[in-house]
């Protein structure tokens, strides 16, 4: 699905990724861990696109394309999905609308019509259940007004709309209460499949409990310095990132 | 002395020469009079006058322009599809005519009158000529001395009238350099309520015309007008407007101005809350591209205690275009308790574009609420790349938040109809890309 090859990205000269190596198999979930300003975001960024970041070395093919020289558009299009830590509020753009354009881009690009309003208000009501969000909010402009919590659950709902290939979910569960971590954990569980990969990043072991990931990872300093399975996030709980820079650079468990 | 010398059209020859409506009438021959003593002192202003520091009628001066429209083919079909609403009772100016044939003004309701003005002269003195002084740099003078057709409005005490009435002024383009000189007049009594549109709209492209209107507004206590202006004109037409009214204690008056259309185009909009817990809304919209002009002035006077105002304009600018917005707040000594709140917001989708804003407010009272602001920009970087990431490519995403942008300000807009009705003719110009 998603192999990355000693990524290194900047910003303004400033080196932020610094060799990461990763590689996601279909219907695997992996979670990245690792202290504030280690470039969790700045790779979900660079995955899905984002401009304004130098990409020195290294590649990242996505089920057989070179991801980093296609738009971002043409990456949502093939099925890539990001979840924004902090999701953008467009005055003017209502849910329902935003949500309507982006399924029928990737359906343009699927070479499948336009989706029947009929029938696209029905898949939408139904994703609409599963985060347990209330259908006013199809008639909201995008994110305008809502809560931190409502905000992460649009997202959630995007998803589960657009149903993506892979899923890069940017802490999704900050700022969730504890029902709502749950129902958007439930919500990203239903979506669960062999043909589909979520990357969580997540400061939390709690989110793991309800999403179990194949694999966990730490970010450090632009790199993966450590990866494991779902215990790896437990002894992370315990003893947090001190531990980094005592141990040997690049070590993996 | 004149401020623009060389007028190529001799204006006030033809108010001397022509047969203008309501003659027999004393008051009305006097404020002609009054007002082509004063055209002739002052001419057309030029932009040595701070309030037209941006705005240039050289070009409009240096027109010939015809007071003659020749007979029009228009029919009810073409006209219907052309009227922004459906459901109204309609008053059609065509080329500066009424026309009988195209209105739907007759079963009014009780309580509601809409007349051509050129028959109505005679009712108007209490509100014709009371909004406005000819003395103002403008086109006040060259209006009351030239007005030959409008609309008479007036909506007797406690009606609320059921329908929107729509005001559709057509320029056919049949007659080359038309100038048409518009007065309406509206006079809404106690606890009465009416929703209006005045709508003005080119069947040509590229005609060249004038359209000089002052809409005149009276409120009396607890009347309640919705007040919607749709500018839609050839972009080679010269629009120059005033919109001002009066408002007793407790009434409401929404504005909300919508420019799409003109070469250039000039709209002083004036608001006098004269009564306690009087409230105006002014909102306005300007879309321009290539070499259009488009002029805003708004001026709200706060002139007693406890009345409130809102105003959002906002304008998209492309191309060589140029916008202007003077906003005006006036906080009279004395008017305590005074809430304002006025924004301008600019988005500028070309290098070559231009925008002078200066929202102003002038408070001369001290337990006020008042804030304003104004912003220049492009387009957010962060909504670009949160759409393009959902699939959406570049040109469609950026034709998105330029709707977007625009239709904010139709939000507001409690009657949905309108507010459709007033999306659909935005999306023709600002097409949402998907
Ligand atoms: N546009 C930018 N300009 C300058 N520095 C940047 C920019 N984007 C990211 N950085 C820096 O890169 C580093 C990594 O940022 P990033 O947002 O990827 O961290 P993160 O791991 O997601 O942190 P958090 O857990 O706080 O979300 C930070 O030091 C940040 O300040
Ligand atoms: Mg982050």
């Amino acid at each position: 699905m998603l192999t990355i090859k000693n990524l290194h990205a900047s910003v303004d000269g400033k080196e932020i990724l610094r060799g990461i190596d990763l590689t996601v198999n279909p219907g695997e979930i992996h979670a990245i861990m690792g202290p504030n300003g280690a470039g969790k975001s700045t790779l979900s960024n660079v995955l899905a696109g984002r401009e304004g970041y130098e990409i020195t070395q290294g590649e990242v093919i996505y089920k057989g394309e070179n991801l980093l020289e296609l738009e971002p558009e043409e990456r949502a299009q093939r099925g890539v999905f990001l979840a924004f830590q902090y999701p953008v509020e467009i005055p003017g753009v209502s849910n329902v609308y935003l949500l309507k354009a982006a399924l029928n881009a990737v359906r343009k690009y699927q070479g499948l019509e336009e989706v029947d309003a009929m029938d696209f208000l029905t898949l939408v009501r139904e994703k609409m259940k599963l985060v347990k969000m209330n259908e006013e909010f199809l008639h909201r402009n995008v994110n305008e007004g809502f809560s931190g919590g409502e905000k992460k659950r649009n997202e959630i709902l995007q998803m589960a709309v657009l149903e993506p290939a892979l899923a890069i979910l940017d802490e999704t569960d900050s700022g969730l209460d504890i029902d709502a971590l749950r129902t958007v954990s439930e919500g990203v569980n239903a979506l669960r499949a062999e043909d589909r990969s979520i990357v969580m990043i997540t400061h939390y072991q709690r989110l793991l409990d309800h999403i179990v990931p194949d694999f966990v990872h730490v970010l450090s300093e632009g790199r993966i310095v450590k990866s494991g399975d779902k215990e790896l996030a437990k002894e992370l709980e315990k003893s947090g990132y001190s531990w980094i820079h005592d141990a040997p650079e690049g070590e993996t468990a | 002395m004149k401020q623009l010398t060389d007028i190529t059209t001799p204006f006030d020859d033809i108010a001397a020469s022509k047969t203008l409506p309501g003659q027999d009438i004393d008051w009305l021959q006097q404020l002609r009079e009054q007002a082509r003593a004063q055209f002739q002192r002052q001419g057309l202003p030029s932009k040595k006058v701070e309030d037209w520091k941006y705005t240039s009628l050289w070009a409009l001066s240096q027109e010939v322009f015809t007071h003659e429209a020749g007979a029009s083919q228009l029919d009810e079909m073409r006209c219907s599809q052309t009227a922004l609403l459906e459901t109204a009772y309609r008053l059609v100016i065509v080329d500066g005519q009424f026309s009988a044939e195209l209105s739907h003004i007759d079963g009014l309701e009780t309580g509601l009158t809409v007349q051509p003005l050129s028959q109505a002269f005679s009712k108007t003195k209490s509100v014709l000529g009371q909004q406005v002084t000819l003395e103002k740099a403008g086109l006040n003078a060259l209006n009351t001395m030239l007005m030959t057709e409008g609309a008479y409005i007036q909506v007797t005490a406690n009606t609320k009238v059921s329908k929107p009435v729509e005001l559709l002024v057509i320029n056919t383009g049949e007659t080359d350099k038309l100038a048409t000189h518009l007065r309406h007049v509206i006079d809404i009594a106690e606890n009465a309520e009416l929703t209006l549109v005045e709508h003005y709209v080119s069947l040509a492209d590229d005609s060249v015309g004038l359209t000089d209107v002052i809409s005149e507004v009276n409120l009396a206590e607890n009347a309640r007008l919705n007040h919607f202006k749709l500018q839609h004109e050839s972009l080679s037409h010269y629009h120059v407007a005033t919109l001002a009214g009066k408002q007793a204690s407790s009434s409401i008056w929404h504005t909300n101005n919508i420019s799409l259309g003109a070469k250039l185009a000039r709209n002083d909009i004036h608001s006098q809350l004269l009564g306690e817990q009087a409230h105006v809304t002014m909102d306005g919209l300007y879309l321009v591209a290539g070499k259009q002009h488009v002029d805003n002035h708004t001026r709200i006077d706060h002139a007693v205690p406890n009345t409130t105002s809102e105003e959002i304009y906002k304008g998209v600018l492309d191309g060589d275009s140029h916008a202007v917005f003077n906003g005006k707040v006036i906080v009279h000594k004395d008017a305590q308790k005074t809430d304002a709140n006025q924004s301008n917001r600019n988005l500028l989708l070309s290098r070559t574009c231009e925008i002078d804003t200066k929202p102003e407010m002038e408070i001369y009272a001290d337990d006020v609420k008042c804030g304003h602001g104004s912003t220049v920009g492009q387009l957010d970087e962060q909504q670009l790349f949160f759409l393009r990431a959902r699939g959406m490519n570049e040109t469609s995403a950026r034709s998105l938040l330029t709707y977007a942008f625009a239709v904010e300000v139709l939000q507001r807009i409690s009657d949905m109809p309108i507010r459709q009705a007033l999306s659909n003719v935005i999306e023709t110009r600002l097409p949402r890309g998907v």
